[in-house]
């Protein structure tokens, strides 16, 4: 992408000197294990319910035909990150060299502005009740494991993928591989009508998992029931 | 099922739209008070409405901070060191914060018989007032992809809310004046009447926007959330006033006090519709 494409003054793609750190998903190689789920999990002690990362999927097609169609999701550590914008104490913030979009959890009201304003529901109120931290009823969310990736590691659901569907790499090194792979292979990103300059790209995303269906509307009540009860439980 | 998906939550729950409502009336009736002192009629609102408008207020604030997951450090957003002046939220903290400490220094004055200066804080103080639900429709319309929410109208959409709700509140008010009552009365009938074609506007745009306005729209107009929305809040709270405040039986009083209950209802109900009803469909994404 070329510099002048550059629209707010919080885009980092393309800019010299700064990283820009992106994932690309290869869904041709995703099995759905649920590998990346469960190390994230380890990696932060998420707590049952929530979720940094997690693997939706879309049974498609008509028997015998059919297949399961996954799309891992997290935080799209977007480039112009609208719940940065809608933070109102600064708690939601980029980091300029890389581009994570991180959240100072001291800072955080809980209005929950930012998780109202993620197009890709990747924020979610840490519950009241945690085991082995007392950072509780604030809001979390990926971080591209910026620990991690200051150690020159890659994120923790990379490391773990088992089909090395989840590619990690700085977009702004053109030798890196997600460069190579985002130049030379059609990709998607969530919801690019919204502006938001995601940096979680896809690899062979189909529009039945991409975008809004109307099974949406034809949810067995029975979801409905269970989502209540577990905001009943834990106190959302 | 054949699909899998795990829970989301929704990011602004009912609460807020209890707050939207107090904090609309407590707007209205400080203009209303300040009305009383350009129009004569008014002048039986002019200390009632002021106590309802700071009562509402304190309430709003009160709200507003209980519904913070981390309620003691609501002074994180009345810290300008903390300030993100994008977030229309700030923008509220500061509204609600000079329009506290107007509200006190009007009660000051008033109590002072100061009647110049009580006038001056009067109109600097609508102006203040106009902004609050003027800024809470910025809180919803910033959010660019919810339907409904991201629209132009929401912001002048809750100044008509507000407008309709504190005249059906100050109707309460005013002691059976049958001046005061009448200018009300066409508050109420002309406000909820620019609801209604707001509503019937931005429920057309949702309508024929894209899947997710759609299916927004659908949610919003069938089940549950169309008897509060569709149900509640446009045929009872805002048509059925509206028609009402046009017969013979709106004039009188008694009528009047019966179209604002429905207003008031209806109120609450449009508010946690538009409120919600939005963020229904994301859930699932």
């Amino acid at each position: 992408m070329s510099e002048e494409l550059l629209l707010s003054s919080r885009e980092t793609r393309g800019k010299p000197g700064l990283r820009r750190f992106a994932m690309v998903i290869d869904l041709r190689r995703c099995i759905g294990c649920d590998a990346c789920m469960v190390a994230c999990k380890a990696e932060y002690d998420v707590p049952l319910g929530v979720f940094r990362t997690w693997v939706p999927y879309r049974v498609v097609g008509k028997y015998p035909n059919v297949k399961k169609q996954f799309l891992p999701r997290l935080c799209n550590h977007c480039d112009d990150p609208p719940c940065v914008r809608a933070c109102p104490v600064g708690a939601t913030f980029k980091v300029d060299d890389g581009g994570f979009v991180l959240q100072d959890y001291e800072r955080c009201i809980g209005c929950k502005a930012c998780m109202a304003s993620c197009p890709y529901n990747a924020r979610f109120m840490l519950p009241e009740h945690r085991t082995r931290t007392n950072i509780t009823r604030v809001v979390d969310k990926c971080t591209f494991c910026y620990h991690r990736v200051q150690q020159n590691l890659v994120p923790a659901c990379v490391q773990t993928c088992v089909g090395r569907a989840r590619i990690f790499g700085d977009l702004n090194d053109p030798n890196s591989e997600v460069s190579r792979l985002v130049a030379n292979l059609p990709t998607q990103v969530l919801r690019p009508e919204e502006g938001t300059k995601p940096q979680v790209y896809y690899i062979g995303a189909d529009r039945n998992q991409t975008e809004y269906g109307r099974a949406v509307y034809q949810q067995n009540d029975f979801v409905e029931s269970e989502r209540a009860a577990f905001n009943r439980k834990h106190g959302i | 099922m054949n699909d899998f998906n795990v829970f989301h939550t929704l990011a602004w729950p009912g609460a807020y739209a209890w707050y939207f409502f107090v904090i609309g009336i407590s707007a209205a009736l400080f203009f209303f008070s300040t009305l009383s002192w350009f129009r004569k009629e008014f002048e039986v609102l002019r200390t009632r409405a002021f106590y309802g408008s700071f009562a509402t207020l304190v309430l709003g604030g009160l709200l507003l901070i209980s519904d913070l997951s981390q309620p003691l450090r609501f002074w994180h957003i009345i810290n300008p060191a903390y300030w993100n002046m994008g977030s229309p939220l700030v923008w509220g903290s500061i509204l609600l914060m000079a329009f506290g400490a107007l509200s006190v220094l009007y009660f000051l004055a008033l109590r002072a018989n100061n009647n110049g200066q009580a006038k001056a804080l009067a109109v600097v103080g609508s102006l203040v007032a106009l902004g609050l639900p003027v800024y809470t429709g910025f809180d919803l319309t910033v959010h660019q992809h919810r339907p409904v929410w991201n629209s132009s109208l929401m912001p002048v959409l809750f100044v008509a809310l507000s407008l309709v709700s504190g005249a059906a509140v100050a109707s309460f008010l005013s002691g059976g004046h049958s001046d005061l009552l009448a200018r009300l009365r066409a508050i109420m009938s002309w406000s909820a009447g620019a609801v209604a074609v707001m509503l019937v506007s931005l429920m057309v745009t949702t309508a024929y926007g894209g899947s997710a306005s759609e299916l927004t729209w659908l949610f919003m107009t069938s089940g549950a959330m169309g008897m509060v929305f569709i149900g509640l809040g446009f045929i009872g709270g805002t048509l059925v006033p509206v028609a009402l405040l046009a017969t013979p039986t709106g004039r009188a009083p008694v009528g009047m006090l019966a179209a604002s209950v429905l207003v008031l209802i209806g109120g609450i109900a449009l508010r946690y519709a538009i409120l919600v009803g939005p963020q229904l469909v994301h859930t699932t994404y």
